[in-house]
């Protein structure tokens, strides 16, 4: 068991122990996995050594994932080997893995809700055959979670936790479980940006003691945030492997996207021209937030036909809430929300949605398509397009239209959308959502799911419908690179009110990242 | 030590529509056979002799055509993971007012009218009883398995209340139960079997309309949705409680039309104590549904092998070879290795040493 011995380092500062980070803890060979139809992995060889935070970057689709899911055991290659410690193994499920002290964390925590932390956590072992007293485990669950700066009671059930606070938890297991390879599969991705900060020292520290670590993402921030080497995927090769200190993010970008890297530039989009009428006026709105204290607090905002307005904030300071009760899901309790000039406020969804409003929920596979059903019954699904009678056939052209226009990879229209590769996916909701939207979008967290290349193209796509359709649109970002590059107003929004106003033209990155903080 | 390694299958196993019902069958009838073998030294030889029989028997025609209804009216609610376990009393409410109309309404006199408003007020009541479970699930948060199920017993002692009481018949020889209804207002028989031609037009009928609701409507496709992820409804705009409430109220229709056709074209009269009178009908509708894999078009053919085995269980006690429980033998066999073998074909197993 890897525990986390009292070495007195500081974890703040970490220069690499040059004498152990040459050494090799695993080495994927040639590695090749073939699903019908598309081969995921071609021949790939990484290696993973002692002591080392490794990124494995690719954009959507790219094999990162297949590949650690490989190393974990939950598929099994085609060809190729795997050595661990000089030692050829086969890893035919996670328990082999977890003997050989790899284990995986992915996106989506698996806890129970209705246990404790402890619980979940001695289950967790158990399963894998690793026994642990209760004191031991909650005793250092509160260790680690004071040194984190994430707070966690381990006698607390689950379902009270964020998902930050679920992500930690995750991790810890895994390290209780013995954990000598991280693989964290997207696993802090989602975090925000504040709460990923605690994580890297974490994770930095974890491989200061000798651990390793690959770090699975499609954010080039994020690898060179935390990572000493950078190894770099795509369409299922590996295109190379370089040293975090002698790269540059351009170098990286050209090696994940190839031609596409040009595409890449986070210069604000072209401004468009906005008509004089207000499509949305929002006045003095207060809403609730899950556990009933009010978390949008006398919010104005107002939003003209063409304008795109971005209201930047750190997360949990009431934009989602916002965003949703903009769309009809959360109750008003004060204030008054007016679209094309009638009073919309706690009208329901099903009434925006008919008077041409898009929504791009956060969280798309749960909040945004239904992963069981086909393209085509996701777009069924909207009253927009079908009333009682669905006519397949002309929701069968639609989908073939946006199938066309955005790119969409997929055999044919009624492929269940689970198949599709996460920036498939989102595409798929993308231009769902801004087919509905005849005069207002609203969006949170709009990109969030997608690889560099695809998220610009995707604001490129909002921008232009903005722009021609005479489209207003309204959306809320935890990355201030998405605000600063889309919008033509960004609002900043802190503890629940807006604090501050800037024109496309005048924002500076400094004042707004002041005001998200003050 | 044997380890057991758990890991769900990222495609389902190819014919599993086909393989898992069938598996199911053949293990669950072995599994039976074994079973009342050791523990009444039926032979398996007879076994199999009384299910072949059952499976050429003319009764077996009308319980296919009534389990095939309530199979219908369960694939629908089960689609949208709404769980409807009380089919059983939503029939015997449809029972209750085909009685009221047949017995006690001015209607009598005119058979043909009789008839129609039965099945259609058997319709309603049905519908009633679901839409009361389905707006607790939707709107109060209560579980709607325990409360279709109370709303059985609920159902039953209603109709022993009126059975005992004002319903009771004049020409009973004693037994407490009500008249029995005229020839003239039954359901007419098909040829030489039991069942009815009201019967085989209404399953018809509900069949196609069931498929085209789930097919091409948008009704349809929100409880398809709302099965799968209920989350997207609320983001596109659909009332996720009305599409609960939906689902089980049309379940609730269809179940209460069976109680019409099961009793214009079979008992005739209401006799008590109901609960124990019953055809278990709601329940073994329950197998139906998932032998069918929750597919209309395999409801016949899975209503038809449950009608079979439900009648081999009758054959079988009137041949002194056991008791009406050999049936629930088989039934208890093919449910539990049809959940086993659905496990299997969702996830994989390894065994270790």
């Amino acid at each position: 068991m890897t525990e986390a011995t009292a070495k007195p380092t500081n974890i703040f500062s970490s220069p690499p122990s040059p004498s152990g980070i040459q050494e090799k803890i695993v080495e994927v060979r040639n590695i090749t996995k073939r699903f019908p139809g598309v081969t995921a992995l071609d021949n790939v060889s990484i290696d993973i050594r002692k002591g080392e935070v490794l990124a494995l970057l690719g954009e959507n689709g790219a094999g990162k994932s297949t590949l650690v899911k490989i190393l974990y055991g939950i598929y099994t290659p085609d060809g190729g080997e795997i050595i661990v410690e000089g030692r050829k193994v086969s890893i035919n499920d996670p328990k082999d893995a977890i003997g050989l002290g790899i284990v995986m964390v992915s996106q989506s925590p698996q806890l129970i809700d209705s246990l404790s932390v402890s619980e979940n956590i001695i289950i967790g072992l158990k399963r894998y055959h690793v026994i642990s007293p209760v004191s031991r485990v909650e005793e250092y669950v509160k260790k680690i979670s004071e040194e984190v700066g994430i707070k966690i009671d381990p006698r607390v059930k689950v379902w009270h936790l964020s998902y930050t606070q679920k992500q930690l938890v995750e991790i810890l297991r895994a390290i209780l479980l013995g954990a000598r390879v991280l693989l964290l599969d997207e696993a802090i991705t989602y975090l925000p940006l504040e709460e990923k900060k605690k994580f890297y020292k974490f994770i930095r520290r974890f491989a200061d003691q000798g651990g390793s670590v690959v770090l699975i993402t499609h954010k080039i921030y994020e690898a060179m945030d935390v990572a000493d080497r950078i190894t770099v995927l795509r369409k299922g090769r590996v295109v190379g492997t370089v040293e975090k200190a002698s790269t540059t993010i351009d170098e990286i970008r050209k090696m994940m996207f190839g031609e596409r890297a040009k595409e890449i530039s986070y210069e604000r989009l072209p401004l468009s021209t906005p008509e004089e009428k207000y499509v949305l006026s929002i006045k003095d709105l207060w809403v609730r937030g899950d556990f009933g204290e009010f978390i949008v607090r006398g919010v104005n905002i107002n939003v003209k036909a063409g304008e795109v307005v971005g209201i930047a904030g750190v997360a949990g300071n009431g934009q989602r809430e916002l965003i949703q009760a903009i769309i009809g899901l959360r109750k008003v309790e004060r204030g008054k929300i007016i679209f094309l000039d009638k009073d919309v406020t706690n009208k329901g969804t099903k009434h925006l949605r008919k008077l041409g409003v898009g929504y791009i929920p956060d969280i798309p596979v749960k909040y945004g398509v239904s992963l069981d059903n086909t393209i085509m019954e996701n777009l069924a699904i909207l009253p927009t397009f079908a009333n009682f009678y669905i006519d397949w056939g002309k929701i069968k052209d639609l989908a073939k239209k946006l199938i066309d226009e955005y790119k969409i990879m997929t055999p044919s229209p009624a492929t269940p959308v689970k198949l599709l590769s996460g920036g498939n996916i989102m595409k798929v909701l993308v231009s769902r959502e801004l087919t509905v939207a005849r005069n207002l979008l609203v969006a949170y967290n709009p990109t969030r799911a997608l690889d560099e290349a695809t998220a610009i193209k995707v604001r490129k796509i909002i921008k232009e419908k903005a722009m021609r359709d005479k489209v207003a649109v309204l959306f809320a970002s935890e990355d201030l690179d998405e605000v600063m590059q889309l919008s033509d107003r960004i609002l900043v929004i802190n503890s629940g009110k807006i604090v501050g106003e800037f024109t496309a033209e005048e924002a500076e990155r400094g004042k707004i990242e002041k005001l998200m903080v003050m | 030590m044997i380890h057991l390694i758990v890991v769900k299958r990222i495609k389902p196993i190819p014919f599993s529509g086909f393989l898992i019902p069938l598996i199911s069958l053949i293990t669950g009838l072995l599994l039976s056979g074994i079973i009342l073998y050791l523990s009444s030294g039926i032979s398996f030889i007879d076994l199999m002799a009384t299910i072949l029989t059952a499976f050429r028997s003319p009764t077996v025609v009308k319980d296919t055509l009534i389990l095939t209804l309530v199979g219908i009216s369960l694939v629908l609610a089960f689609t949208g993971a709404v769980w409807n376990i009380g089919s059983e009393g939503q029939i015997h409410m449809g029972m209750m007012v085909s009685a009221w109309t047949a017995l006690f309404s001015a209607l009598a006199d005119i058979p043909i009218l009789a008839k129609i408003v039965g099945i259609l007020l058997a319709a309603i009541l049905g519908a009633f009883w679901a839409f009361i479970a389905g707006v607790l699930r939707a709107y109060a948060k209560v579980d709607e398995v325990p409360v279709t199920l109370m709303l059985n017993y609920i159902a039953y002692y209603i109709l022993d209340m009126l059975v005992y009481g004002p319903w009771r018949g004049k020409r009973t020889w004693g037994y407490i139960r009500t008249d029995e209804i005229p020839k003239i207002l039954r359901f007419q028989r098909i040829l030489n079997t039991t069942a009815t031609w009201e019967a085989l037009i209404l399953v018809i009928i509900t069949g196609i309309l069931v498929w085209l609701l789930l097919r091409y409507t948008t009704i349809g496709l929100r409880i398809r949705v709302l099965g799968s992820n209920p989350d997207i409804l609320r983001s596109a705009g659909i009332s996720v409680p009305l599409t609960i409430v939906m689902a089980l109220t049309l379940s609730g229709l269809i179940s209460g039309i069976v109680g019409s056709v099961y009793f214009f074209g079979d008992t005739y009269r209401l006799s008590y104590p109901l609960e124990e009178h019953t055809a278990n009908y709601g329940y073994l509708g329950i197998l139906v549904a998932w032998l069918s894999m929750l597919d209309i078009r395999a409801v016949p053919v899975a209503a038809y092998i449950v009608s079979s085995l439900r009648i081999s269980g009758t054959l079988m006690q009137i041949g002194g070879l056991g008791g009406v429980e050999t049936m629930f033998v088989f039934i208890g066999s093919v449910l539990l290795t049809y959940s086993i073998v659905r496990i299997f074909s969702e996830y994989s197993v390894k065994i270790r040493f």
